[in-house]
């Protein structure tokens, strides 16, 4: 009987907890899908898919330009650095592999300036490879780790008989390698993507031209010193337009998405 | 027997990580460091100056209102976060009906662009027509007339902490989940025979568990911290005044007011700080071992 009752509790202040939490995180979802109806209703959407200076396929296509080639700028430098740093065996591998891995503590603000220079130096500010670049060379870090570990952990017997084949690295690497590393490579590539996805300090610094924002840049557009009623319906309406990709992707990446975060955590 | 790959192949493969990577971000960090002994507004000649922009730096009052924000809210962030994660964790491997709908919804902020959620909380805690404070005057917890300033001098740090909690509680959630799911059903099943209750088993079996887990959360939790930058930027823009500056953005101000070589001192401490951090991180995990 008190059993019974005892687990009835236990149900209810476990769901209670559940409730009050979830009810504090689809708040601010209602919120601004109710407020981007506010004033204007659909006109909002109509009014921010018009805009004159804020250009929404033109953001949504930018984003995917430069989150879709960082993923695979990460993906190739990753797979082929952790490929090495995992199955040869070299002068200052260990050297080379821990300096690497010391950038994954390093603030990308704190070298804004050196970064800002270089990019124009070479001529790359104010387009979209000179945004990819630091982006590239920022996420790589964790997806390398990602690699190695995973590759560490493939049996070395099956690198022995390859090499005893004769069969050349690069042959090593996508006959035999990759066809086993689906699953990760799937994980780092959600990752990235999503990491990419949302940068914003570095497309922020080094693009100044409107048409070439990302979302996250983009959504500066929409905002002026005063704001009307009227024109936060319409930067709510950008802001639920704007989030449509991105849940698109977690949608049909979940999974993915998951597993990438959890094995970059757990190591 | 040769060396798979032999001499010089390897070096190929890990020429491009090291190139753009290595090199770009140590470049940049002695950049960083030879700027900050001058005098430079970022685009024309530098003038050697020493160090004076560290002297100048450590009687800023601004640095130190940074540098307590960035503290605050670091550990504001790290309890929060590992609190609220490993109690939904726990709940949630309880596999109550419905647990995976409300873990959907926890970590659904994990795809979203911290960029939009700031922006949306910007407008959601403004203080006049806000949406919070029409809420709670709507529930009566707040009169008519009344505001309370969320985004001002005196909460503005912890309402960041909130929009933080927001984004990445579903992230140690997710982790604690999967930490839990390596826990043996062994270990609890023999405790409950000897009659541990629930409590008694997640202070006793659960927790120290999952002590690794927590640790590499508190790293994350702590480097996050030290590199938060759009949370910030997008709704306070450090203000009002300088009351809400972090050690990302009072750096990024500087350098807008065309003070690189300032703000190249403070990305030098700001990266110190992350260094330091990183290995006593190191060392406590190695010790542990």
């Amino acid at each position: 009987m008190s059993i019974k009752r005892n687990r009835m509790l236990a149900w209810a202040a476990m769901y209670g907890v559940l409730i009050v939490l979830a009810a504090l995180w689809i708040y601010p979802l209602v919120i601004a899908i109710v407020k981007s109806f506010a004033v204007g209703g659909f006109a909002n959407y109509s009014a921010v898919l018009n805009h004159e200076r804020f250009n929404y396929w033109a953001a949504i296509g930018n984003s995917f330009l430069i989150a879709g080639l960082s993923t695979v700028g990460i993906v190739v430098l990753s797979t082929l650095g952790g490929f090495a740093f995992s199955q040869m065996r070299f002068r200052g591998r260990v050297f080379l592999y821990r300096a690497l891995l010391a950038g994954l503590a390093i603030p990308v603000a704190s070298v804004i300036t050196p970064l800002f220079f270089s990019i124009n130096t070479v001529g790359l500010r104010d387009t979209h490879v000179g945004v990819i670049l630091p982006i590239v060379a920022f996420n790589v870090l964790t997806m390398l780790l990602l690699m190695k570990n995973h590759f560490d952990g493939i049996p070395p017997e099956l690198l022995e008989a390859a090499t005893i084949d004769g069969a050349r690295p690069l042959r090593v690497l996508v006959s035999i390698f990759l066809p086993i590393s689906g699953p990760v490579l799937a994980n780092i590539s959600v990752l990235s993507f999503v990491y990419s996805w949302n940068e914003y300090l570095l497309p922020n610094l080094l693009l100044s031209d409107d048409s070439k924002f990302p979302v996250t840049v983009a959504v500066g557009l929409l905002q002026y010193q005063k704001m009307s009623q009227e024109q936060i319906g319409q930067l709510y309406a950008g802001l639920i337009l704007l989030t449509i990709p991105s849940v698109l992707v977690y949608l049909f990446s979940q999974r993915y998405l998951q597993a990438g975060l959890t094995a970059g955590a757990v190591k | 027997m040769r060396s798979f790959g032999g001499r010089w192949v390897p070096y190929l493969y890990v020429a491009p990580v090291v190139i753009l990577s290595g090199a770009l971000l140590y470049f940049s960090i002695g950049f960083a460091a030879f700027a900050s002994l001058t005098e430079w507004n970022g685009l024309r000649r530098m003038e050697f100056v020493a160090f004076d922009n560290y002297v100048q730096l450590f009687q800023d009052r601004t640095f130190y209102i940074a540098l307590m924000n960035t503290i605050k809210f670091m550990v504001a962030t790290v309890a929060l976060n590992c609190v609220l994660g490993l109690l939904v964790a726990v709940i949630a491997k309880e596999k109550l009906p419905g647990s995976n709908f409300f873990k959907a919804v926890f970590f659904l902020p994990i795809a979203m662009a911290p960029a939009i959620i700031a922006t949306v909380f910007k407008y959601m805690f403004e203080a006049n027509y806000g949406s919070v404070n029409e809420t709670l005057r709507a529930m009566g917890l707040l009169g008519q007339g009344d505001v309370i300033q969320w985004l001002g001098a005196d909460l503005g740090v912890w309402t960041i902490v909130i929009i933080n909690t927001f984004s990445w509680m579903g992230f140690s959630m997710m982790v604690y989940f999967a930490g839990l799911m390596s826990i043996p059903d062994e270990i609890n099943e023999a405790a409950s025979i000897d009659g541990a209750g629930w409590w008694r088993r997640l202070f006793s079996i659960t927790i120290p568990s999952l002590s690794g887990t927590t640790a590499v959360l508190v790293t994350l939790g702590i480097v996050g911290a030290l590199k938060t930058f759009d949370l910030v930027w997008l709704t306070t823009q450090g203000g009002p005044g300088v009351s809400t500056q972090f050690l990302a953005t009072f750096l990024y101000t500087e350098r807008q007011g065309r003070e690189a070589g300032y703000s190249s001192a403070i990305g030098i401490v700001l990266l110190v700080i992350a260094f330091a951090l990183s290995l006593v991180q190191i060392r406590l995990s190695n010790r542990k071992k």
